[in-house]
Order: C-alpha cells, then structure tokens, then sequence
C-alpha cells in the first residue's frame, strides 16, 4: 500500500485496489442486472410477480457489491497501510447507491412496482447482508446471505396474498416501501455490514473453502 | 457406470471435502421457516400439505444448490489447478461427476431428512390415506438438475461472480416460469414448481376421492432427468474432457438427454385439468386412475346422518353441526334425504384460464334419496377458519338442501320462498310484504305443527300448487 506524501491514498492505490477487488466486474454485473430489469418490465407481470422481480435483481446487485470485499492478499495486505479499512468502506457506500440508482434508472417510464424507495431499502438491506457474511462466513461465502434471504423476502411476498402474512419488519421485502420499522432494520443491517466489513474486512483473505 | 465405478474412492473424498455439507444447517432452517411452517398450517390432508410442499422446497434448495454447485465446478481454477490436475490420470469428466455427484449427495440427504420428518408429521396428524410421494420424487429429482446447471455454470465461466450470478438468474427463471403458465400454453407446467393446476392453487378437493394422477410429475421426473443428462454430458464434449471414447459416451448421454427433456416438454404441453382436479396427460395417462378410491365413510348420528369422506373427517362435527337446524326441520318429511353425503368435486376449464368447481350431477340422487354436499373447503381459495365453515355451510348447503326438497332450485314461487325462509330462519327482509307476512306465520309455529304441516303439504307445495294465502 502506498500513499502520497500528504497521506491521502494515490490513484494508482485506488485503482489497484479496485481492480484487486473485481469492482469493475461488479460495476458489470450492477449494469446487467438494471438492463435485465429494464427488459423484464416491458413483459405483463401479475402483481406478484411485479414484486418479486425487482427483488430477486436487487439481490443479484447486493451478491455483486458484497463480493467484492473479498480480497485476494490477505493478511499481506492487511500490514501494508492504514487506509485499508477506508477503502473497504468506500467501495460499499460506492457501489449500493450506484446499484440503487441503476435499478431505479432501469425502472423508470415503466411500472417498478415498490418504487424507488423499496429498491433503495432492498438493495442496501441485501448489501449489508452480504457484507455481514463476508465478515463472519469468508469472502468466498458472501453471497450465501442475500440468496437466502431472498428466498425469506420471496416468501414473505407471498405472504402477502397467502395469510398469515409475516410481518416483522426484519424481513423488510414483505413490508412496502414507506414502511418506516423496515426502512430502519434495513439500514441498520446495512451500518452493521459496513461497521464490520471496514473495521475487519472479510474473513478468510488466501483461499476459500472448497 | 465405468465412470462411477472408476470414481468410487474420488467420490468418497469429494463427500468429505465439499463444503455444500456446512449449508445444510441453514437450508434445513430455511425450509423449516418457509415448506415445513407453511405445510403444516394447512389442514392435515395428505393432498394440500405434499403438494404445497413440492412447490416450496423446490424454491429452498434450487438457489443455494445452484450457487453450491458452481462453486465447487469453479474449485480449479479458482485455486489455479487447472494445469496441475490436466496431468492426472483421471479424465477431467469423470473429477468433474465426482464433484457434481458429491454436492447433489449431500443435498439430496438434507432433503429426504426434511421432507422426511414433514412426512412423518403429517402421517401422524391425516386422518386417512398415506403419503403422496410424487411431489417427494418430483422435489428429489429437481436437485440433480439444479446441481448440474450450477455446476455447467461453474465449469464455463470460473469466477467467484458466477455462484452468486447464477443462483439468481435460476431462481429468477424458476419463480418467472410458473407466471407463463396457462390452458392454452401449458408447456411450462413441466417446471418442478408445478404439483396441480397452477391456476386453481392449492386444493383440498383432489387426489382424495380419486388417485393423484403421476401423468404430470412423470412428465417432470423425464424433463429434469433430460436436463441432467444433457447438462452433465455437455461438460464432457470439450477437448480435454477425456478420451474419444469417453466423449462419445458424453455426446450419447448429451444427446439422449435433450431428446427426453424435449418428449417431457411435448407431454407437459399436452397436459390438460381432468374432472378430477389433476393434469392428465393423454400419452402417459392410465385410465385405471379414473377409478374412484374405496372408502369407508364417518358419519355423524344427526336427525339426517351426515357422512363425510375420512380424510376429512376433521370437519364433521362442525359441518354436522352447522345443518342439525335444518336437518331437524326436514327429517321424516316426504321426499326429505336419508343421509347427507360428501361428493367429490368436479373440475371443468373454460377459456381465459377460467375454471369452474361444482358438483357432478343433481344434489339429490338415488332412491331413498341422499343429499350430495360438497364442503366449501373442497372449492379451490383460502383455507377458511371454522366459524366462516360453518356460516358457509349453514346458508350454502342448507338452502341448496331445503331448495331440493320444496322444489325451489329454478325460479321459487312466494310460497314455496316463504317455506324455505320459515325453514331456515332467515331474514325476510327481502321478501315481498306479502311473502314476508306468510314465512314469518309459518315461523310462529311450533317446530312439531311446523313439522305436520309441512308433511301435509310438501307434495303440493313441491309442484307449486300452494298459494301464499294458503300457508298458515
């Protein structure tokens, strides 16, 4: 890790840690799941299937964000500087409202049903998941979370129309988008995934299981 | 089998390696929240709880199996091994089946231990018939599937990106394809997702008084078995998968599994609702399951015994309860039923996705007569609580029941609509003044003078040769 004489990280330390992060490849897979969004839309859901189809793509976004905290140096990286845990936090706080914005981009002239404020809280709800099992679970793992919950938040739609619905704001897909108790249990999973992500990063930084 | 065979001890290592083991803890946590709850909140019929359970667990394991699977195709190169392990004298085929047969090994073990223990539940708590392994099998076999599209995936495109990517994108395909399923475009209906007519829903009224028809879930087991086989031979056609002749095995698995995922696909599009509320499929449909199932009905000791199907035999003191009124009110008179007995339902599909319940013939048959009753829980809809049964019970089947017996089913006349409200002991305030004045007269009666004259005077009321100022 380098830095200027100022302290502050150089360009050249951001893009080489970006790029050891696969962010651009994240970048890629956030503007393919929007398109795909956007594709989808076009075709008649029924109100069910409105619901599920933004969440479903918002967790792929959240699995891309949170793979990249995985790094691939480890412990070697870890001596080498001071701003690790800076740009561990910029890359997470970058990249989800980057996703958000996409999706809510993705949707926009078509009928995105939540709106922007579901797409918003699902996607940083997710990101914090993911973060969350990087840190506990390893780098590699990280997108176990999100896919799990996403079968919970499916669920939970489903709820919906099938009661008794499952009402805790803590499987927040199943509450709408201007439900305050899910807007806040979402943020907080997401601070806790970026509290832990910046301060120990992901798990098992040389290798992965399996 | 020269490659199972061949395998065996590289098998028994991947089993001890593959990490899909330490994802079964939160898959059996899963499944628990969503199949096994949700499963066990239906009322405890065999048909409602396997069928429902089909389509859940297929939703639990298919995304985490998805991503397991490509995780572990991607293990090589991942760790930078793929030259290492080029050099080995296994084929490269037979170390990728090893891996793929490992991670569906250990979740086909959480399965058959969940849906295993549901089972056990819900044998303990059906009142009648055993379990229904179709959706089991159905369940079982999608997994195989599920691993071999992860691991192709896997195999294709190594990057940490992919498990994630793909498990997403197949659980997208998975929960989209049931949105495009319809009478007149049936052919998604060979999705594992699929355990009855996806537009009627969950049903209490099928697989209970006839057979649950296999004609749809074979149709699934040969798709998924294609698609394995397709997917699996797919991996050994590249160069460096093996030798010739292990590729010309690949290409003939390849080949012969496409051809049977292709024949299930035509078989599901085939698939229409038969009167019995399943999916018939013409080519693999046994007449001999139109036959219906034998049954001892339970009965209630009413003024009119009340006899229900045993696999419902939960709803008899509430449905038995829910027409004692009536019943007390018809018992003895001419013409009046001698049992009120449970039918099957019968299922018709219209155009549009439409679809109509109902009864197969007239309400009352046979001589001495029986009254058929069809339980508002054998309509397709919500599961409902007790008292809306009984409420549902009480207006439905007793004015169908008292309908039939003062011949008002078509076009009643006043009297024969003031007869039916004195009966009933509804309101009459929607009756006309006149009609209102005679049912409410009737009603003053004593049951037993109610009772005669009603004997006297059903036969002429019957054929609509009473007048309103002919009632009492």
């Amino acid at each position: 890790m380098t830095a200027d004489a100022g302290g502050l990280p150089s360009a050249r330390l951001i893009r080489l840690f970006l790029t050891g992060r696969r962010v651009p490849a994240a970048l890629a897979a956030v503007v393919a799941c929007a398109l795909l969004l956007r594709i989808a839309l076009h075709w008649p859901w029924n109100t069910y299937g409105a619901r599920q189809l933004p969440l479903i793509i918002e967790t792929g976004c959240a699995a891309a964000i949170a793979i990249t905290a995985a790094s691939p140096f480890g412990d070697v990286e870890r001596v080498t500087g001071r701003w690790l845990p800076l740009l561990r936090l910029g890359i997470a706080v970058a990249l989800t409202p980057v996703a958000a914005g996409a999706l809510i981009v993705a949707g926009t002239g078509v009928h995105l049903a939540g709106g922007a404020s579901e797409v918003l809280r699902n996607t940083a709800g997710l990101t914090g998941i993911g973060l969350l099992c990087a840190a506990v679970l390893g780098g590699a793992l990280t997108w176990t979370g999100p896919i799990a919950y996403l079968v919970l938040g499916v669920y939970a739609l489903y709820t919906r129309w099938h009661p008794p619905a499952l009402s805790t704001p803590w499987i927040w897909p199943g509450r709408p988008g201007h439900d305050v108790g899910a807007a806040i249990c979402a943020g907080l999973v997401f601070a806790a995934g970026l509290a832990l992500i910046t301060v120990r990063g992901a798990r098992d930084p040389v290798g992965d299981r399996g | 089998m020269t490659i199972a065979a061949l395998s065996m001890p590289l098998l028994r290592l991947e089993l001890r390696r593959n990490p899909t083991r330490w994802m079964l803890p939160p898959i059996a946590a899963v499944f628990w929240f969503i199949s096994f709850r949700a499963s066990t909140a239906y009322p405890p019929l065999w048909n409602v709880r396997a069928m429902s359970m089909q389509t859940s667990v297929v939703t639990v394991f298919a995304p985490a199996l998805v991503g397991a699977a490509a995780w572990m195709a991607s293990r090589e190169a991942r760790r930078g091994m793929t030259d290492l392990v080029a050099c080995t004298a296994r084929p490269r085929w037979g170390r990728q089946l090893a891996v793929w047969a490992a991670t569906t090994g250990w979740a086909l073990a959480a399965y058959l231990g969940c849906v295993g223990v549901l089972y056990a539940v819900i044998a303990r708590q059906a009142a009648w018939g055993g379990p229904l392994w179709w959706p089991a099998v159905v369940g079982a076999a999608s997994l195989p599937a599920f691993a071999a599209l992860g691991f192709a995936a896997g195999v294709l495109r190594p990057s940490r990106f992919t498990a994630p990517l793909v498990a997403i994108a197949a659980f997208l395909v998975l929960e989209t394809s049931v949105q495009l399923i319809h009478w007149d475009q049936p052919y998604w209906q060979v999705s594992p997702l699929v355990a009855g007519p996806w537009e009627i829903g969950t049903d209490q009224g099928v697989a209970t008084f006839y057979r649950y028809l296999p004609d749809l879930p074979i149709a699934q087991v040969t798709f998924l078995a294609g698609l394995t086989a397709a997917l699996l031979g797919g991996l050994g056609l590249t160069a460096g998968a093996g030798g010739r002749w292990l590729r010309r095995s690949a290409a003939a698995v390849t080949v012969a599994g496409l051809l049977a995922a292709g024949v299930a696909t035509g078989w599901a599009g085939t698939g229409r609702l038969d009167p019995h509320g399943m999916i018939a499929i013409p080519a693999l449909h046994d007449p001999a399951d139109d036959r219906p199932i034998g049954y001892a009905p339970v009965c209630r000791d009413t003024a009119i015994p009340v006899c229900l199907h045993p696999a419902y035999a939960g709803y008899l003191p509430a449905v038995a309860d829910a027409l004692e009124p009536v019943l007390r009110e018809v018992a003895g008179l001419p013409g009046a039923p001698v049992r009120i007995s449970q039918a099957a339902a019968t299922y018709r599909s219209g155009p549009a996705n439409e679809f109509g319940v109902g009864l197969a013939g007239p309400a009352m048959t046979g001589t001495p007569p029986v009254f058929q009753l069809l339980l508002p829980s054998q309509l397709p809809g919500p599961i409902r609580p007790r008292d809306d049964l009984v409420s549902t019970i009480r207006t439905d089947a007793g004015r169908d029941l008292v309908a039939v017996l003062v011949g008002a089913d078509r076009d009643p006349s006043p009297a024969q609509q003031a007869v039916m409200a004195a009966i009933l002991h509804t309101s009459t305030a929607r009756l006309d003044p006149d009609t209102a004045v005679a049912a409410q007269r009737l009603t003053a009666l004593p049951a037993a003078a109610r009772h005669t004259w009603l004997a006297q005077h059903l036969a002429a009321l019957r054929a609509d040769r009473l007048t309103l100022e002919q009632l009492r």
